[in-house]
């Protein structure tokens, strides 16, 4: 049986749909099957992100409704034949999704693989709600500024108050990634610390991911930033995902810049 | 063997004179209010003034020193003067923990969880919160509030006091006062209505033992 993970943020544009790209890609990369899915109705997008556009023939809505077997819906990945992706519908909208029938299909995606990705929409309304309801952990996407950390506080909120999990009585697992964190801004006091937000959410902290520029060339070319070994975020979603499936990768300070580095040592000398 | 006495409560009316002309003069105009108090004279008192008042039959006393009102501090003070710490603020705050609950309402609500964003919790009664109030929470209680960690959202309170720590994103509002949030220190601060005026007091170290 696999395990249930919603990445969800609240916030739009912090980097969900490219977390989740990645992750799945990493769980991928560490020989666990792994399968991403697009929760996002309406309002498609990681098909692009994994370089998987031109292969969607059919998606999560059409399986939902009998129209097409979920093998058939499936798309396995250029890039690791682990990972496996279920697109979401471009035509309709969110009010097509309810209770029972994600419960149905999730359960069907568990038979299978080891890792279920759902990407949530961007917001707290439906299409959030169903995304997080049977989830069994949630990965919480923030960027180091004040709106970003409350919208995912009031998703988190939501999560816990929503979530099947919790009407049953356990916890749902929450983690945390800070993503687009930039060391010279944290370090200068205009980006929140990790520490105060940790402070805040209250929540376990998955990993940092540094704000770089070749994500977006990433995103644009369809090959998620995991796969560029000279990455600073492919690297810390490679640290990231190897904690997922269970090795020890300690914390990498990125919050502190090489010219911060620099300071410190020449100050020791001082 | 136990000592016979009575205890009495009365009322004193403490004066000094410097008119003795006036003096008899207000004493001749309020003497049914004054008749039944203790006079108190400070400083001196001539003897024109004591056969005065012995005809008017009423009581009084020369030079004594009044119990008077003081603050906490100097009552500290004046304990450590004597070297008796210890056992006597454990006494000072015994008698706060006393006032806290003379002061406390019914249905004491324990809560040990985050007040995550959006969350709007109406309480009916006292609550005891030991946890965060983030940003874009709201908590509402017609009764007391003592929060243990930072408050960054929005309170509403109409008890008898607050405890809690704001940060300055904090929008506290009591018995419909918003509070100057640049009152408040980086600590416990008690929040109280006195004299229709509200009091804003930083909870020493000391007393966060009874606070908690």
């Amino acid at each position: 049986m696999g395990i249930v993970i919603a990445v969800i943020s609240g916030k739009g544009g912090v980097g969900k749909t490219t977390a989740t790209a990645n992750l799945g890609l990493g769980i991928a990369m560490n020989g666990k099957k792994c399968v991403v899915v697009d929760f996002d109705i309406g309002q498609r997008n990681l098909d692009m992100i994994l370089g998987l556009e031109n292969r969607v023939v059919y998606d999560m809505v059409q399986v939902m409704d009998g129209e097409a077997s979920l093998k058939q819906a499936l798309i396995k990945s250029k890039a690791n034949e682990n990972l496996h992706f279920l697109a979401a519908s471009q035509s309709k909208d969110k009010s097509v999704l309810d209770s029972q029938k994600v419960e149905k299909l999730i359960a069907e995606l568990k038979k299978g693989f080891d890792f279920i990705i759902l990407d949530a929409p961007a917001g707290i309304e439906s299409g959030y709600e169903h995304t997080i309801e049977f989830a069994d952990a949630a990965i919480v996407i923030v960027n180091p500024e004040v709106s970003s950390i409350r919208d995912a506080d009031r998703a988190i909120g939501i999560l816990d108050s929503k979530s099947a999990k919790v009407k049953a009585g356990e916890d749902v697992a929450k983690y945390l990634i800070i993503n687009r964190i930039v060391a010279d801004m944290v370090e200068s006091g205009e980006m929140i610390k990790s520490d105060d937000i940790l402070e805040i959410l209250n929540i376990k902290l998955l990993g940092k991911v540094p704000e770089d520029r070749g994500v977006i060339d990433a995103s644009n070319q369809g090959k998620p930033v995991i796969l560029d070994k000279k990455s600073i975020a492919g690297q810390a979603y490679t640290r990231i995902t190897g904690r997922l499936c269970g090795q020890k990768v300690d914390m990498k300070d990125i919050e502190v810049s090489d010219a911060g580095i620099f300071k410190k040592l020449t100050g020791m000398f001082k | 063997m136990l000592l016979k006495s009575t205890q009495y409560s009365i009322k004193v009316f403490e004066t000094t004179i410097t008119d003795e002309i006036e003096f008899m003069d207000f004493f001749d105009n309020n003497y049914t209010l004054f008749k039944d108090h203790l006079i108190v004279i400070k400083g001196e008192c001539s003897s024109s003034i004591k056969e005065y008042l012995k005809s008017k039959e009423l009581t009084y006393l020369n030079d004594i020193t009044l119990p008077k009102g003081r603050t906490r501090k100097a009552l500290e003070e004046e304990l450590k003067a004597q070297n008796v710490d210890a056992a006597v603020l454990a006494q000072i705050a015994q008698s706060e923990l006393d006032k806290l609950s003379n002061q406390l309402q019914n249905n004491l609500t324990v809560l040990d969880e985050i007040v995550r964003s959006g969350r709007e919790l109406e309480i009916k009664g006292d609550l005891l919160l030991l946890n965060r109030v983030n940003s874009g929470a709201t908590i509402t209680t017609n009764g007391n509030v003592i929060i243990t960690k930072v408050v960054e959202g929005a309170i509403r309170c109409s008890g008898n006091f607050m405890m809690l720590t704001a940060s300055p994103k904090a929008n506290i509002i009591f018995h419909g006062v918003e509070v100057d949030n640049t009152l408040l220190e980086d600590r416990l601060n008690r929040v109280e209505l006195k004299n229709n005026e509200i009091i804003i007091t930083p909870v020493l170290k000391k007393e966060i033992n009874w606070a908690l």
